[in-house]
């Protein structure tokens, strides 16, 4: 079974490559931020799940509930994405606009865990760092892990960077 | 003699000094599934193919899919502790291990720990189990020998250091008691010896490692064991581990002979793998691959020239050349040779040693089917007294076998056929070795010459071997100049062939047998 990540990237690639053209990046985002909640409703989910239902029905009835908080284009893509029964895949497929968009823009979401909480002074500090290891624009959401005993841990996507005291005696557990 | 508890905190002092605690960036995934050894694992976006990722436990996996948004890992070792969510790092390491001398006389597993409980393996060198074969340049042609021992194979059959030589035959016809009369006769040769265990009994394995020590050739050998129990990758890589351990030898301008016990175990070990990776199955449902994984295992098993040794050693060896030759060991199932994996490996290698049932039973051990057999490097790897004398043994058992159906009615035929037929049974019998008794190189010459020259038509069949015994102890207490002289040089000059032609004469009017 493909990864659910391999069967969204299309739509996403698509939405993005029209976002692009249409030069209506940040619209495509509310909206799409818009139908991954609403893909998210369970009673939602059991309808447009349901074999009974025709699909133009279930189409119909998604498309008044996104009334005007989509545009055409957008509703285009609700119906293509109801008839190949893939409505499900909405959440994903905004994950994956995101991270295109934040590639596009030259900035990527990082997420820092600290020991204890930072200063201004301190997350400009890391972010500038991250700036320089990552060689894009940094967005940091910082959480606070008491675990890490020290030091920060900066997760970008799959990459990890382990500063905190927490991995430095993993690391000499390790050599030991 | 107890430990100081001073040295041991000194000990780890002096690691934690040199300890650089740097900047640690990796790329992380998550578990997504576990099944039968092999791990599912989302992210990993930069997972290099056959890298090592390390999990949660301290277990070890080599990354062999890699698809678009997840990676499929064959776990090395247990993971029954593993579970859904835990998470996996990358190590940035082509799976390797440890090579060097260290491991000589040592037993390790498909990942170089030591299992024989005799301490831990110092060793400062690691190498990839995966590395290409060297190119073509790099090679030279093969044209030293490896003696086997065998008097079936080291005259009809010879091996050079830098072959491919395959050991093919059917379950319990001698091909393990080949390697490891091979192995024994190494000693004092210079050449190291690798034996890899794939997918065999514990208690075989133990045999061999016992034998080997009685008989003082563990020194010389590195016994690297996946053994039936263990895991399929495991059993998968034991030969390249074990291949890697070679090439270490074998690029420092040394001489190695590596055997694979056996290949075909190694290919059930990857159809599953594979099977379970969701790979496509073709024949005999191996994957599409299953030559690729022996061809460039055996491709790594050649003579390098010393230009190549030298390069490699950074300048530090020059003038010598370094070889790995191969012994893969095949099973065929029913005698058939012409199945999937036997073909495969038969156009990979540089000629086989036949092995056959009905040889075995009727009591000719080694078994070899001298007609099937063949080497492809031939006399170029030959002493030059074997030559001489193995060519005549060819042709006698050739004839011998073209005669065979007529041996049932020995005294119904002329004069001549008679002959060759009763010369074909005595050198067949001549040609019959006890195990773990392998010969060096004057012993064979003396016992091939006394069956050329004829020394043998007079005596009863039955009798071959014990005058066989008997003159070979002639010749090590009468003649040990003689025999030391032809070990050492191997050339078959006239005063060389009229000793030995005058002692065989002595031996028969004094002694008995």
């Amino acid at each position: 079974m493909a990864e659910l990540s391999t069967l969204a990237r299309p739509y996403a690639e698509a939405a993005f490559k029209r976002a692009k053209q249409t030069n209506s990046v940040a619209e495509w985002f509310d909206v799409l931020q818009f139908l991954s909640t609403v893909a998210q409703d369970q009673d939602l989910l059991a309808i447009v799940g349901n074999p009974g239902i025709g699909k133009d029905k279930i189409a119909k009835l998604v498309l008044d509930i996104c009334q005007d908080n989509t545009h055409e284009e957008a509703k285009n893509l609700v119906k293509l994405l109801i008839l190949n029964g893939k409505f499900v895949l909405l959440p994903k497929i905004f994950a994956l606009y995101e991270e295109y968009k934040a590639d596009d823009e030259g900035y990527v979401n990082v997420e820092l865990y600290s020991a204890f909480p930072l200063t201004k002074a301190e997350q400009n500090k890391y972010g500038a760092m991250l700036e320089k290891q990552l060689h894009k624009k940094v967005n940091a959401v910082v959480t606070v892990d008491k675990s890490l005993l020290g030091g920060i841990l900066a997760k970008a996507g799959d990459k990890v960077i382990d500063g905190s005291i927490r991995g430095q005696i993993h690391q000499l557990a390790k050599r030991l | 003699m107890q430990l100081n508890p001073s040295e041991i905190s000194d000990l780890i002092k002096k690691k934690i000094e040199n300890f650089d605690a740097h900047l640690e960036a990796h790329t992380e995934g998550t578990v997504v599934s576990v099944t039968d050894g092999i791990v599912r694992v989302h992210g990993l976006s930069e997972a290099m193919q056959g890298e090592m990722l390390e999990f949660p436990g301290g277990s070890y996996g080599m990354a062999l899919n890699l698809e678009r948004d997840s990676v499929g890992v064959v776990m090395l070792g247990a993971y029954q502790h593993i579970s859904e969510g835990d998470t996996v790092k990358c190590t940035g390491r082509i799976l390797e291990v440890p090579v060097g001398e260290a491991l000589l006389g040592r037993v390790v597993d498909a990942l170089g720990n030591p299992i024989d409980g005799k301490g831990a393996i110092e060793t400062e060198v690691s190498s990839p189990i995966e590395k290409i074969a060297p190119g073509v340049i790099a090679r030279q042609s093969v044209d030293q020998p490896v003696q086997l021992g065998l008097k079936a194979i080291d005259s009809m059959i010879p091996v050079g250091r830098g072959q491919r030589e395959l050991i093919i035959g059917d379950r319990q016809t001698g091909k393990t008691a080949i390697a490891i009369d091979a192995i024994i006769n190494q000693k004092g040769t210079g050449i190291k010896c690798i034996y890899v265990a794939i997918g065999q009994k514990r208690s075989s394995i133990a045999n061999v490692v016992r034998k080997l020590e009685e008989h003082g050739a563990m020194e010389h050998t590195i016994i690297v064991v996946a053994s039936a129990s263990e895991s399929a990758a495991l059993q998968f890589i034991a030969p390249y581990t074990g291949c890697s351990m070679g090439e270490y030898f074998r690029d420092k301008g040394e001489d190695a002979l590596i055997i694979y016990d056996d290949l075909t175990k190694q290919a059930w070990a990857y159809r599953q793998i594979s099977l379970l990776l969701r790979r496509p199955p073709g024949r005999e449902a191996y994957p599409g691959d299953v030559f690729y994984i022996h061809s460039r295992l055996l491709e790594r098993a050649a003579r390098i020239n010393a230009v190549e040794v030298e390069k490699l050693t950074n300048g530090q060896v020059k003038g010598k050349t370094g070889s790995l030759t191969a012994l893969p060991i095949i099973e065929t199932q029913g005698g058939d040779v012409s199945a999937f994996v036997p073909t495969n490996v038969i156009s990979i290698t540089d000629g086989q040693i036949f092995l056959e049932t009905g040889l075995f039973n009727s009591g000719i051990r080694p078994a070899v089917n001298a007609g099937l057999s063949v080497s492809r490097v031939g006399g170029a790897a030959q002493t030059k007294i074997i030559k001489k004398l193995g060519g005549g043994i060819r042709l006698d058992l050739a004839q011998f076998r073209e005669l065979a159906a007529f041996a049932q009615f020995a005294s119904d035929l002329d004069e001549s056929t008679r002959k060759q037929i009763e010369r074909g049974r005595r050198v067949t019998e001549l040609m019959k070795q006890n195990q773990y008794a392998p010969m060096s190189v004057a012993e064979m010459s003396v016992s091939l010459y006394a069956a050329n020259t004829g020394f043998l038509d007079d005596l009863d069949v039955k009798k071959v071997r014990d005058f066989e015994a008997a003159l070979l102890s002639f010749m090590r207490a009468e003649e040990s100049d003689l025999m030391a002289k032809i070990n050492e040089k191997g050339d078959f000059s006239d005063e060389i062939k009229d000793g030995i032609h005058n002692a065989i004469e002595r031996f028969i009017k004094t002694s008995s047998w």
